[in-house]
């Protein structure tokens, strides 16, 4: 560690010369920062999520009146199956990694994220792959199969033709993208706090990106799995699934479900986040019970491993295994109690300002309390034998999803909006967003609890006249385009934001976390000096430091922070960001086109091979950083 | 290993991360968490599905466990190999390294020519991953592993190559130590399946009649 | 104007309440699927174990939201407001709101688990003699098969007031999902993995079921009927489904259906199951139907179908789409895509082996076959005796084979669904020991399923019906082809 080895590497030719413009179209392929990615994933996904939203329409619109023929039943059924795939992975999930790439840096004090060219990866990989899956609609195969897909019906003997196959490769490339991000954004945040932020001072939002992250990792191999399976399956012959050769469609269910139940605290643990950062800022409070609300989170995460056949009590599993993941179901009800009660300790006492994001995170609290009762209705197998898999089940998880969710994420956008971009969104059309948003919703999934009640099942494209269902059904279309409405107030609100530019400042919310004490936008550094860490909320007791007694009443402040910090802060003279690199671009590009070539010949497999390796082993020997003239 | 700061290999630059573990190797122990859930959940779809083939050939009929047994002593070679490339690396013993890296390329190389043969051979026994619940399983789940195992000896080629040419150096060890945390993990994955198809079901039968198929 | 929000968010909170309370208590219960007017102690345990939730969940949901709106009132922001005292939580408190959910959720769990074993662990012995019936899940239809009484039907399900019935749950193709709302909670029908589900009816009267499990492009139109029976209607029921139809009269349309239906339909509609040992014939008859359509799913002309026996005394059509009338009927087999589309039907039946996937049918025919179906009833018992025999004496032969044989049997050596006839009568004399050519080919016609050819599926209905002198005149007719 004392000598200086001399620089010596390995050195791959180069096609392009190393981009190193700040704008312009490659400032964006080839960028490594991480406010740069998160602003990518945002855009995209807003994207899908008005592709969904589309979807979801026609959806409606075929359901709002009996025995309509709107929609043939094939395309109805493409409809929900893209609808539901693109909402989890390309809409929530990747919301999400864009608040992490955005926020995870700039809470915990650190410059980048652990791997910044690893980053970028993971982002053209989410988006070919999001391509690649939802190529299937222009060559009029879009899988068909619903986004569960249920094996034997998404095999090849019932579901030929390449639709099914899409989703599958799909899956799988983007599972790659999910992956690497997760691994990317637990390293960052176990290793790249800043001097003296120990996991116990780390803001609410960096945990349950931790718990998401963890899951992340460990989830998405098994959807690998099962995507593999059914790949093989369907391309190669295999009986994996395949009733008719042995296979046992159950084997899906348990694989899938085993992924799948983590993907929902996947898809809900990051929102829980940001309610958790926006309630304390404009409670003007910490949060209540800080350590209750990190270990209720992280024991969502843990039980979210034993609770999957909650999804298959209808499948025949028995009473015994009914019973132990019933039990274990209804456990998760009081961790999530936790949450709700620490959320509302938090506001108790407070001084509530009603801004529009503070207006979406209460909406968050009163919608997902409606989605965890009636999740704990079908908890119960008995109830959930008249429940499974009809309109009460819809109802149920998109006010979790929708009420939860994404009203979590809206909060956020609007939390965060100054700090990503430096101006406000508008305030008065932000409510009016939000109480187009929250009417819309509950007429639209509001009344599909009864249609559920009622015996309506779920994934039918049509029902007949004399079932009493048509008038909740128009309700829940006319909901729908209420929303809509909403959806578009928000668009109409950026578009204001960008014109009339009301400029926001570092700090404009009176926020408690490391990302409100740099400049809005951050600089490209983040931080021009690396924030030395003494509390939780630390930005916070450095603006109202005579607040520092009542919140460490029972001595919780460590002694000997202040040596630690000193000895930590040493190195951090220097900023050091990662140069660009076009690598990740061109092992993306490779990769969707290895997607490709699963769905059409060999030889496409071959072309992309040839752009995978030019990726990897360019990338394995660009220094992060070439030399610089100036000589550091 | 317990070095508070770690070299980066294209850079002199010195990471300070807070736990002290080099970010590289902590992703790498977080990657193989995340593989541990899929060689896992594919070890469990071979297991659940034992002894459902539909028809022949059974394992009985095809498995060859001397053969194996030798192709997995080669293998565990290779983690000694590994082993040993790790510690002349340390040592700055360039020469010794790069030959012990290139020994856990050719015996993995071994090992793969020991896996094509096998497959060769149950498909000239009418085994293919399309016959029966057993070729589905096995060939996807020993090719997985043969895919891993072609990628680390890929990789270790890559390494060989650097360490000959000087730019990897006891200072960067770092990157043949995960690269070896990635293969000693290879390794352990096919003793696991090793047991588990080999040994354990080595004497799978025919079933008796389709009543196998139900729960 | 923050105030005025607040307020709109409370009533909007209290609307939904008492709207949901009042839809879900006061309205819905007569509809037809509704899990609340119920007509079984299953489902109507089912739905007072979800009130006792759902009563618990109400009181919550009051308690949060109240306490959510509460909170913003009081604690909302007003001009002067001190900076809020800066607490880091209360162990007390949060240990005892951790305590609360749970024990509230023992007064959930106890009831559950027993609901689970009351009423997943079999039927329990004190509920009297049990009916058992295994239904079949198809792409798109239900079969049920009742083991006791060896009837078969599809689509409309019959069974007693008051006894239990249960059902053994399968599936040849995906997974499907058996469910009447009103009788009991689901449970799936999984290819491989046989499933149980048991009820009983308290109410005599027509119930709805339908698939709830997504199977495919119609799976919104896999319905059936229940229907409940008092015991000794049931039984009548039962007898009834064991009577043979009456033969209907020469040159009616219902003749002349009766020949199209055998010519074009009943190598995979059985029509007929009413004898002793036609329940297993038909049982195996259908797996053999769909072992041919799994061998070969493009070109198979053989598809597992629904038994029509005594289809006229159904009400639906299309599996519970369609009120079953002439006109209906027509139109679906005419066209099955304009009720139900991709129907396996349409698909593989050579009939609709057409440009536009239309029956190969004239209007007339397909209305003769529609008469036909809905003259399939409980027959008087009387044999008639079909004297379709021209006054000369004398038998068109290649005219009978033409109208009734050429769908599946070609003149040549062509296999079209059975064997191809040329040559037949160098074969036949060879086939079963003791038995000669004549003898042989007229014991295949009137009784096919008693030596079937290897490679073969045993679909070809019996040919009894065409009378002897027919029968005859087709056997000589075949030994003299080359």
């Amino acid at each position: 560690m004392t000598t200086k080895p001399a620089t010596k590497s390995l050195v791959f030719p180069r096609f392009f010369p190393r981009p190193n413009s700040k704008t312009g179209i490659w400032s964006w392929i080839a960028t490594v920062d991480h406010k740069k990615i998160g602003t990518l994933y945002g855009i995209t996904s807003f994207f899908w999520f008005i592709v969904a939203g589309l979807e979801a329409l026609l959806i409606r619109i075929q359901l709002s009146q009996a025995n309509n023929d709107f929609l043939s039943p094939d395309m109805y059924n493409s409809l929900f199956t893209m609808h539901g795939t693109t909402m989890i992975f390309l809409v929530v999930m990747p919301l999400s990694a864009a608040f992490f790439n955005w926020l995870i840096p700039l809470q915990i004090g650190a410059r980048d994220v652990a791997f910044p060219r690893l980053n970028a990866l993971s982002y053209w990989i989410f988006l070919f792959g999001s391509i690649l899956i939802n190529f299937s609609w222009i060559t009029g195969e879009a899988p068909n199969g619903g986004w569960f897909g249920y094996a034997p019906n998404s095999g090849v003997t019932f579901n030929p033709g390449k639709g099914m196959t899409y989703w599958v490769v799909g899956l799988n490339v983007l599972g790659i993208s999910s992956i690497a991000a997760g691994l990317n954004f637990v390293t960052t945040i176990i290793n790249m706090r800043a001097p003296g932020m120990s996991m116990f001072k780390m803001p609410i939002f960096t945990w349950m990106t931790l718990v998401t992250s963890i899951l992340i990792i460990l989830a998405l191999p098994i959807l690998a799995v099962a995507g593999i399976q059914l790949q093989t399956d369907r391309i190669y012959g295999t009986h994996f699934f395949n009733s008719l050769g042995g296979g046992d469609p159950v084997m899906w269910q348990h694989i899938f479900w085993l992924f799948g139940h983590p993907e929902v605290y996947i898809l809900i643990l990051p929102a829980m986040g940001i309610v958790s950062e926006v309630l304390p800022t404009f409670a003007r409070k910490p949060i209540f019970g800080y350590s209750f609300v990190v270990f209720a989170g992280a024991v969502i995460g843990f039980m979210g491993w034993f609770v999957w056949s909650h999804h298959m009590f209808t499948v025949g599993l028995g009473p015994a295994a009914n019973s132990a993941f019933s039990i274990s179901t209804m456990l998760i009800a009081v961790p999530t109690g936790i949450k709700i009660f620490n959320w509302l300790g938090t506001l108790w006492g407070g001084s509530i300002r009603f801004n529009t994001a503070m207006l979406f995170s209460l909406g968050f609290i009163a919608m997902f309390t409606i989605g965890g009762l009636s999740g704990v209705m079908h908890a119960s197998p008995p109830t959930d034998a008249q429940q499974q898999d009809t309109y009460f089940v819809v109802a149920h998880f998109h006010y979790v999803l929708f009420g939860g969710a994404l009203l979590g994420i809206f909060s956020g956008i609007y939390f965060w909006w100054p700090k990503f971009t430096g101006y406000f969104l508008n305030e008065k059309i932000g409510k009016l967003n939000f109480i187009f948003m929250l009417i819309g919703f509950n007429i639209q999934f509001g009344p599909m609890h009864w249609l559920g009640m009622d015996g309506m099942p779920r994934r039918i494209y049509t029902y007949a006249e004399n079932m009493g269902w048509e008038g909740s059904n128009l309700a829940a279309t006319i909901g729908g385009f209420i929303l809509g409405v909403g959806v578009l107030l928000f668009i109409y609100n950026v578009i204001y934001s960008m014109i009339h530019k009301e400029v926001a400042g570092a700090d404009p919310w009176d926020g408690r976390t490391l990302e409100w004490s740099t400049s809005s936008p951050p600089p490209e550094h983040d931080f021009d000096e690396i924030p030395q860490v003494k509390f939780r909320d630390d930005f916070w007791f450095k603006k109202y430091p005579e607040t520092i007694k009542e919140y460490y009443e029972h001595g919780e402040i460590e002694e000997d922070t202040e040596d630690k910090l000193s000895e930590k802060s040493n190195h951090e003279d220097e900023i050091h960001l990662p140069d660009m690199s076009y690598y990740p671009f061109i092992l993306g590009v490779g990769i969707a086109i290895l997607g490709a070539g699963f769905l059409s010949n060999i030889y496409i497999i071959a072309i992309s091979v040839p752009i995978m390796i030019w990726g990897l082993l360019g990338w394995s020997m660009e220094p992060v950083n070439d030399p610089h003239p100036d000589g550091h | 290993m317990s070095e508070t700061a770690v070299i980066n290999n294209h850079q002199d630059e010195i990471e300070n991360t807070s736990t002290g573990l080099s970010n590289k190797k902590l992703m790498m122990w977080l990657f193989l968490a995340s593989d541990v859930m899929f060689f896992g959940a594919f070890i469990s779809t071979y297991l659940i599905y034992r002894g459902k083939s539909l028809v022949g050939p059974y394992p009985s009929e095809v498995l060859d466990i001397p053969i194996t047994t030798v192709s997995t002593f080669i293998l565990l070679m290779s983690s000694l190999a590994m082993v040993l490339a790790l510690h002349y690396l340390k040592e700055n013993e360039k020469n010794k390294a790069t030959l012990w890296i290139l020994g856990v390329v050719l015996l993995g190389t071994i090992f793969m020519g020991f896996q094509f043969y096998e497959f060769n051979h149950f498909a000239h026994l009418g085994l293919t991953p399309r016959t029966n619940i057993f070729g589905t399983t096995f060939f996807i789940l020993t090719g997985l592993h043969g895919g891993h195992v072609t990628i680390g000896i890929l990789w270790m080629a890559f390494l060989a190559y650097g360490s000959h040419k000087g730019t990897l150096r006891s200072d960067n060890a770092i990157d043949l130590e995960i690269a070896g945390l990635y293969w000693h993990f290879v390794d352990i994955v096919w003793i696991i399946i090793f047991t588990v198809i080999y040994l354990i079901s080595a004497n799978d039968m025919p079933p008796a009649g389709s009543e196998l198929l139900i729960h | 104007m923050k105030k005025n929000f607040i307020n709109k968010k409370s009533k909007l909170s209290l609307l939904f309440i008492v709207f949901s309370i009042f839809t879900i208590f006061g309205c819905t219960p007569e509809n037809n699927q509704s899990t609340f007017g119920t007509a079984g102690p299953i489902a109507s345990s089912q739905a007072d174990l979800f009130i006792l939730i759902f009563a618990i969940a109400v009181v919550v949901f009051i308690a949060v939201e109240a306490a959510l709106i509460y909170i913003s009132i009081k604690f909302r922001r007003r001009e002067g407001d001190k900076l809020p005292y800066q607490t880091h939580g209360n162990k007390k408190l949060e240990i005892t709101w951790t305590i609360i959910p749970a024990v509230i959720l023992i007064f959930v769990a106890v009831p559950t688990l027993v609901g689970i074993w009351s009423q997943q662990n079999g039927v329990p012995d004190d509920k009297g003699q049990v009916l058992n019936i295994e239904a079949v899940g198809h792409q798109w239809w239900f079969e049920f098969r009742y083991s006791d009484y060896e009837v078969i039907t599809s689509n409309e399900l019959h069974i007693p007031k008051g006894r239990p019935v249960s059902f053994k749950l399968s599936s040849q193709d995906v997974i499907h999902s058996f469910w009447v709302p009103k009788l009991a909670g689901k449970v799936d029908m999984v290819p491989l993995n046989d499933n149980y589900i048991w009820m009983i009816a308290d109410e005599v009267g027509e119930f709805y079921g339908q698939c709830a499990e997504f199977c495919g492009t119609s799976h919104a139109h896999m319905r059936f009927r229940v229907f409940v029976h008092e015991e000794e209607d049931f039984l009548a029921w039962v007898d009834q489904m064991h009577t043979p139809a009456d033969p209907p009269m020469p040159n009616t349309p219902e003749s002349r259906g009766q020949m199209l239906f055998a010519a074009n339909c009943s190598m995979c509609h059985t029509n007929n199951s009413t004898t002793p040992g036609s329940y297993i014939m038909e049982i195996n008859t259908q797996d053999a139907r769909w072992n041919n359509w799994v061998d070969d799913t493009e070109n198979s002309a053989l598809v597992s179908a629904p038994n029509l026996t005594h289809f006229g005394t159904h009400t639906t059509l299309g599996s519970g789409i369609k009120e079953l009338n002439h006109e209906n009927l027509v139109e679906w087999i005419a066209d099955p895509s304009t009720i139900k589309q991709g129907t396996r039907m349409q698909k593989q039946a050579m009939v609709y082996n057409t440009r536009d996937g239309k029956a190969n049918l004239t209007d007339s025919e397909i209305s003769d076959i529609a008469y036909y179906l809905l003259s399939l009833k409980p027959g008087s018992g009387a044999e008639m005796v079909i004297d379709d025999i021209p006054s000369d004496g004398l038998i068109d032969a290649e005219a009978v084979f033409a109208t009734n044989c050429a769908a599946c049997h070609s003149l040549g050596n062509d296999v079209i669904v059975g064997p191809g006839m040329g040559g037949i009568k160098d074969r036949a004399g060879d086939r079963v020991s003791g038995l000669s050519a004549y003898e042989y080919i007229y014991e295949s016609i009137v009784e096919p399923q008693a030596y079937i050819v290897e490679g073969y599926p045993p679909v070809m209905p019996a040919w009894a019906s065409l009378g002897d002198e027919t029968v005859n005149a087709l056997v000589e007719y075949l030994l003299t082809l080359e």
